[in-house]
């Protein structure tokens, strides 16, 4: 049995498990840290920076997703600082590729543009990429949409962790790093896909969609994840 | 009171964002009793005023003209207000900027037409290499981002300027 | 091979490979690593086996590896039997027969001799190799070992890496056997814990500490690796040590995995070091074959085994989390730690992963103590490093230094400074990850804390040292861009921050960025570095955030100015000599028009872009000169002559009128603004000239009865005669300057009078004051300030001058009034304190003084000037000194001695120094710096009060002409275009139609350097002394230009 423990986030106690992330205990105990590439019922990467928080005593940021509570640990989610370079990640994100919110089919249901508002973007400072980027349009049900990618990997994990298939990876690195699909071939023509559809639903902007569905219209149906997550008693 | 000398400006955009300042309903009785609308598609002036309180921009920096226009505009204006996506992020009209400007025109004007083909010159100003957000170009005192803006964001905004403030739109706007 | 099973064993195998060391015949040993055969060693080592074999000569050749001085490539070391072991320098295949005959005789070739090795501490035994050869220095007499302390690399280029034996010869593998035997883990790892041993690979851990984590992880299973993905541009630290001693590492290795209890090791190395590859490997199989790895390590019982895994390159996989994902067939992308690798590492398996010099410390602290090797370096970062030192350095190499040493000792003592009388700007440390350190904090010592303290790191111990001609901002680009190559794309700041810096920093180097930039960079920088998910984002940022916090300047000038002073930020310059020009002449364009027979146009360019061609053409300092390209094939075009022969070909002929009205003609329609300009000199004139050009209406303010400032009233006839300088003055003149000369601004007139009467006033007043020392006997009848004598012999006043002249001062005006004063028929002898080569006076005008019979007395400040009882100088005496600690200037700061001489003499010229007229400046009422110069925005050239601008000397202290003109001309710009509130100096700039085409082949022609008149003839008069080019020489020069102005535009 993992020993119970308490730990202080934003001041509060909060009780917590030995073995749980910070982001674990904070979630079960209703506090709000943001995450973009965080997905529940698939390993923690780490990826994102958002939800960076400060810890008493230790000099650095820590990842909240991946990093253990231990005993005493005080915990601070939300500070200028802290603010300010979730910010800046978001822009990055803005202007790494082509995101126009207004013709996207995720359009106000699309965690970057709703993660903007949320911490008050309201412009990008940082000068556009406007990559030439292509769209995979093969696949008989679904899109993928490279403008639209960023790189959280979600759709790898469920791939792999939840369906077991392995469609998806990232190739190349840095700047250029793209998801594939098998050894990058067009999503048609990826012999592992199931058509299970879950890399579409977990997806948290327009960049994996369902065909047929216009400007504003797609709406992911993640629930399901948090249902076939719950079954598994995988952790999340 | 000395009414505030407001303009507004049409670069590449849709329109859209005038329409929603039009449509701001009640609300812009109140504020038009507070400003002269000094320059803009609303109005009928040929020449951007020299002393102007507040100008709303709309739409990206696409053309020369728009690039002349926007550092006659800043030279002129105490506040410079990006208004909507494509003022604020480049929005649609950079969607063509993954592709060089010149191959977009012959593919539209050339290859896209049966008649009179070939890119029009005369009486167009020249395009851009790329379209941009109005602060890659000029320094912007206000974002308010949307397509179009919600009328209520832009009826906040213009109210809290009017009064002297500058409006804290973080997390009342969205992009698109 | 010998199975080593026990003792026995064992020391037959030490005999064996002492009998290969010092065989009882002649030893040759090459230097083979990469870098030796990189500049010829297996040229070298082929000659010698083939002359040995061929004529039958009793010498022992090995191949050995490196003994890290790279800058003096191919190294050989050799040794007869008894004697002791000599390094030869640069040897080339040529050398062979020599080195062989020499040999035979029972000799050295001294002539390629750099040291000598009398006895060797491998510090696991003592190799003595005798005594002998008292004319060849001792290698720690040598500067670039001097400091050096050789503990990592204690073997290197000394032994044969190919030959177990011989490691074993000089004590290898004996701290591994006794600790096998004691077979006490815990005490082991209480030495390295003692011993405060800090991970070698950048981040500095506590060994000790790591090595316990992993002894006391419970599982069936785990690894130690080696990290050999070195991948740091300018670091080869690793390479080199694998390559020249392999068997340190597996000792290393094997005596870990034993105390940590691992069973496999894997040393994880990069593909591109193909010959550190093969060494390693070779020592494997050796070390197998000999029973050290394997089942049964050295009849001990314990299995333990390495294999090699080559890694492909990529600069993250140096990351831990990220090598192992590699070693596990990953892709290589970090993951967050915890859990660290000691918990869950290759395979989930706990691991230990420690940098190969790490690795190299662990037989040295088991063999001679933990004590031993904590009392070396500094209190918190015990031992010694080896560093690369590479970049704008004389001695370039791989130097190991204790921790804790200041960093100019690497640079001035170990390095001897930069080449061809340049200075060094910043070293970088650290690799792309590490931060730029500046001159002014050499002091700073090279440990782990400081370094992080000043926003670097230790890092692989790479050593970057960068001069003027290194731009600080392409310098940070050029990191960032490595980076961000480099960034495996796992998370946000590191992928696309880094994205995000690139573009804007390569805006700068475009000239396209803005203010909000720097902030932009600044805030992204720590944002980058605070949030990256692993070290290789944590630490990309420094390079950019150092050089931004200690290099602004560069940045603004970027920004500002659209400037690279360095002239590496090729959109920004039109040519490198144009971008070193403080006129910023259009030098390829006058050569070009010359090359073309277009003299007039050429004049006409040349007077656009400098109104005193006549002036700066005899003695400008010509900093053109060492930026030309064309040194890169032979020697830099002779700029300064060429547009002296222009100026000379028009001025004082029949052409001038024509000319000068042809100038006259591009004025710019009145403006009806009106400046004053004061102060007639180089600055002033400059001022005036584009002023009047741009249509002001200007009257200059000279004190003096005429005109040219220093160029008139400092500058000796012989060197720059008067004539010249009247004709450009006429020049200016005809433009409609107007001058008032005999006027002195602050007494005849006030500032307050020239604010009234006119739109801008324009300070360009020159340093007139001679510096004053503290000297007993400066009252003394006789003793004369340099610029006093100067004048007062230009003016043709009476000077009391003496038979025998002492000079105090090393710079041109000392050197000026000593070449006076010869003409005047005395003695001279300047004295000076530092070495000649630290002079600041231009070096032909000393070697001409000295021609002429000027003595020099160096290394030597006076003490005191003795007088008789009539108060005339009878004596001086002089203080010797001697060169200590080097200062802030990169030279070494002298210190006085004991000794004091005493010379004769009857005056003393004090040449130590002009500055700006106190008085002035104080009663003038505006900003002074602390230095004693007067504030101004260095981009505006305006002061404090408004309408009034400075430049020259009066803002900078004493300088040159050039870069006085070149504030005169920019004020003049800045002026204009404040006055008329718009930018219209294009107006001005003259256009010329002439070839683009670039030489098809380099002129072949050498540089023409000017004659002088025989020193004899010199000294008989104050003509001018140098012979100016004939025309057929200037084309020829011109002609030598290979027009890097020209740019391919695709």
């Amino acid at each position: 049995m993992p020993e119970n423990i308490s730990i202080r986030i934003d001041g509060e106690y909060v009780a917590a498990q030995e073995g749980q992330t910070i982001l674990e205990v904070a979630r079960a105990g209703g506090k709000y840290i943001p995450t973009l590439c965080w997905l529940a019922g698939t390993s923690s990467v780490g990826a994102c920076r958002l939800c960076i928080v400060e810890v008493s005593g230790v000099g650095r940021l820590l990842p909240a997703c991946t990093t253990p509570v231990q005993d005493g640990m005080s915990v601070t989610t939300t500070s200028e600082k802290l603010t300010q370079y979730r910010r800046i990640a978001i822009e990055f994100l803005f202007s790494e590729r082509n995101h126009v919110c207004a013709v996207c089919v995720s359009n106000n249901h699309c965690e970057l543009q709703a993660m903007a508002q949320k911490l008050g973007v309201t412009s990008v400072r940082y000068p556009y990429a406007y990559p030439k980027l292509g769209v995979d349009v093969s696949h008989p049900r679904y899109v993928l949409d490279h403008n639209r990618c960023i790189l959280c990997t979600r759709c790898v994990r469920v791939c792999t962790e939840v369906e077991g298939a392995h469609v998806w990876d990232v190739s190349g690195r840095g700047i250029r790093s793209m998801i594939v699909c098998d050894m990058n071939r067009p999503w048609a023509q990826a012999s592992s896909c199931t058509n299970c559809g879950k890399c579409v639903q977990v997806c948290p902007t327009g960049a994996l969609a369902e065909k047929g569905f216009a400007v504003d219209e797609m709406v992911k149906q993640d629930h399901n994840m948090t249902r076939l997550t719950a079954r598994r008693g995988g952790h999340s | 009171m000395k009414k505030v000398r407001l303009a507004t400006v049409w670069l590449d955009g849709c329109s859209g964002c005038h329409m929603s300042l039009l449509d701001i309903d009640e609300a812009i009785l109140a504020i038009a009793k507070r400003v002269d609308v000094v320059y803009g598609p609303l109005v009928d002036a040929q020449e951007f005023p020299k002393a102007v309180d507040v100008t709303l921009i709309e739409g990206a920096v696409s053309s020369q003209d728009d690039l002349e226009k926007v550092h006659t505009i800043r030279r002129w204006s105490k506040l410079v207000v990006a208004l909507g996506d494509c003022a604020v992020t480049g929005n649609v009209p950079s969607m063509r900027n993954s592709h060089p400007a010149r191959k977009m025109l012959e593919r539209i004007y050339v290859e896209g037409v049966q008649t009179n083909r070939g890119v029009p010159v005369d009486g167009v100003p020249a395009l851009l290499r790329q379209a941009v957000p109005v602060h890659e170009v000029i320094k912007v005192d206000l974002h308010i981002p949307g397509c179009p803006p919600a009328p209520a964001s832009i009826a906040y905004a213009l109210g809290e300027l009017l009064e002297g403030r500058m409006p804290d739109l973080a997390s009342k706007v969205k992009f698109g | 091979m010998t199975r080593i099973q026990d003792f026995g064993s064992f020391n037959a195998v030490r005999e064996a490979g002492m009998g290969k060391l010092l065989p009882a015949r002649p030893r040759i040993g090459v230097g083979m690593g990469t870098c030796g055969k990189g500049n010829g060693a297996e040229g070298v080592y082929h000659a010698f086996a083939e002359a040995i074999s061929q004529q039958g000569r009793d010498v022992r050749l090995a191949s050995v590896g490196c003994f890290g001085f790279c800058a003096q490539e191919p190294l050989v070391n050799v040794r007869i039997p008894g004697r002791p072991l000599v390094i030869l320098r640069r040897v080339q295949a040529s050398d062979v027969p020599r080195i062989l005959d020499d040999l035979a005789a029972g000799s050295i070739t001294e002539g390629l001799a750099l040291c000598k090795i009398e006895e060797w501490d491998h510090l696991t035994a003592r190799i003595v190799y005798g005594q002998g050869y008292p004319n060849i220095p001792s290698w720690q007499s040598i500067p670039f070992f001097k400091p050096q302390k050789k503990i990592v690399l204690r073997n290197c280029g000394l032994i044969s890496p190919d030959d177990i034996e011989e490691y074993i010869a000089i004590g290898g593998y004996q701290a591994l056997y006794k600790v096998l035997i004691d077979a006490n883990p815990e005490v082991v790892i209480e030495q390295i814990k003692a011993a405060k041993l800090r991970g070698r690979g950048g981040a500095g851990f506590l060994t000790g500490l790591k090595w316990e984590f992993l002894r006391k992880a419970v599982s069936d299973e785990k690894y130690v690796v080696c990290n050999a993905d070195e991948g740091d541009p300018g670091a080869y630290m690793n390479r080199n040590e694998i390559e020249s001693d392999p068997h340190s590492l597996l000792e290393g290795m094997i005596i870990g995995a034993y105390v940590m209890g691992a069973a496999e090791g894997i040393v994880y190395i990069r593909a591109e070091y193909p010959l550190a590859v093969h060494r390693l490997t070779r020592a494997i199989e050796q070390a197998r074959q000999s029973g050290i790895l394997g089942d049964n390590c050295l009849g001990r019982g314990f299995r333990f085994d390495i294999r090699l895994v080559e890694g492909a390159g990529a600069f993250v996989c140096g990351e831990e989390t990220a090598l192992i994902a590699s070693l596990e067939g990953y892709a290589g992308r970090p993951r967050p730690r915890p859990p660290f690798p000691a918990q869950k590492g290759l395979y989930d398996k706990p691991t230990n992963i420690n940098n190969v010099e790490t690795w190299y410390n662990i037989a040295p602290i088991v063999s001679k103590g933990p004590a031993w090797f904590s009392e070396i370096g500094s209190t918190k970062s015990a031992g010694t490093k080896v560093f690369s030192l590479v970049g704008k350095i004389n001695n370039t190499g791989l130097v190991e230094m204790p921790l804790g040493t200041p960093l100019k000792t690497f640079i001035y003592d170990v390095g001897e400074g930069c080449g061809d009388g340049k200075h060094v700007k910043a070293v970088q440390t650290g690799g792309p990850s590490g931060g730029c350190i500046p001159q002014e904090m050499f002091d700073t010592p090279v440990d782990y804390e400081t370094l992080a303290q000043l926003g670097s790191i230790m890092g692989s111990g790479g050593m970057v040292v960068m001069d003027e001609d290194n731009c600080m901002v392409d310098v940070s680009r050029y990191f960032i861009e490595f980076t961000h190559s480099e960034s495996c794309g796992k998370c946000i700041p590191c992928r696309v921050g880094l994205d995000k810096s690139l573009r804007i920093l390569n805006a700068f180097t475009r000239g396209r960025a803005t203010e909000a930039d720097l902030d932009r960079l600044d805030e992204m920088g720590r944002m980058i570095r605070d949030t990256s998910l692993c070290g290789l984002g944590q630490t990309a940022p420094n390079p950019l955030l150092t050089t931004m916090r200690h290099f602004r300047h560069e940045f603004l000038d970027h920004i500002r100015a659209k400037r690279c002073r360095a002239g590496v930020c090729d959109d920004l310059a039109l040519s490198p000599c144009e971008n070193s020009c403080p006129l910023h002449m259009n030098i390829p364009r006058f050569l070009q028009l010359y090359k073309e027979g277009r003299i007039e146009d050429a004049f006409e360019a040349v007077v656009m872009d400098n109104p005193l061609p006549g002036s700066t053409g005899r003695v400008c300092q010509h900093p053109c000169d060492n930026r030309c390209r064309r040194r890169t094939l032979d020697s830099a075009v002779n700029m300064r002559e060429v547009h002296r022969t222009i100026a000379d070909s028009i001025y004082q002929t029949d052409r001038f009128d024509a000319l000068a009205a042809r100038i006259v003609a591009r004025k710019l329609p009145p403006t009806e603004r009106k400046v004053a300009v004061v102060g007639g000199g180089p600055t002033g004139l400059a001022a005036a000239f584009y002023l009047a050009l741009l249509g002001h209406e200007v009257t200059v303010y000279e004190s003096n009865p005429e005109p040219g400032g220093m160029l008139r009233y400092a500058l000796p006839e012989y060197r720059l005669p008067r004539a010249v300088i009247r004709s450009e003055v006429e020049l200016i003149r005809r433009l409609g300057v107007e001058f008032q000369c005999g006027v002195a601004v602050g007494t005849d007139i006030t500032l307050n009078d020239l604010d009234n009467q006119y739109n801008a006033v324009f300070l360009a007043i020159g340093t007139w004051k001679e510096a004053w020392v503290y000297l007993p006997g400066t009252e003394l009848k006789g003793v004369i300030p340099a610029l006093l004598f100067l004048e007062a012999v230009a003016k043709e006043e009476p000077v009391r001058l003496g038979r025998k002249v002492a000079i105090i001062g090393g710079g041109n005006a000392a050197i000026d009034s000593a070449r006076t004063a010869l003409r005047m028929g005395a003695e001279v002898t300047v004295i000076y304190r530092r070495e000649r080569k630290d002079m600041p006076a231009i070096r032909e005008e000393t070697d001409a003084a000295e021609e002429e019979g000027a003595k020099f007395f160096f290394l030597a400040t006076p003490h005191r000037i003795v007088g008789d009882e009539e108060g005339n100088v009878k004596g001086m005496e002089v203080v010797k000194t001697r060169l200590g600690e080097f200062d802030s200037s990169g030279r070494r700061r002298p210190v006085p001695t004991e000794e004091i001489r005493r010379l004769e003499c009857d005056t003393v010229i004090l040449a130590v120094g002009e500055t700006v007229d106190q008085d002035f400046l104080r009663a003038s009422g505006l900003r002074i710096k602390e230095n004693g110069t007067l504030e101004v925005d260095r981009y505006t050239m305006e002061t404090s009060r408004s309408k009034f601008y400075a430049g020259g000397d009066l803002i900078s202290g004493a300088s040159n002409v050039s870069n006085a003109m070149g504030y005169g001309k920019k004020a003049a710009r800045k002026m204009d275009q404040r006055l008329m509130g718009t930018y219209r100096w294009d107006k001005i700039d003259p256009s010329f139609v002439y070839s683009n085409a670039p030489p098809g082949e380099p002129s072949t022609s050498q540089r023409h350097n000017l004659e002088e008149l025989p020193a004899r003839e010199r000294v008989e008069s104050f003509a001018e002394t140098m012979i100016s080019l004939s025309d057929e020489e200037t084309l020829d020069e011109a002609s030598r230009c290979l027009r890097c102005d020209v740019k391919d535009h695709h």
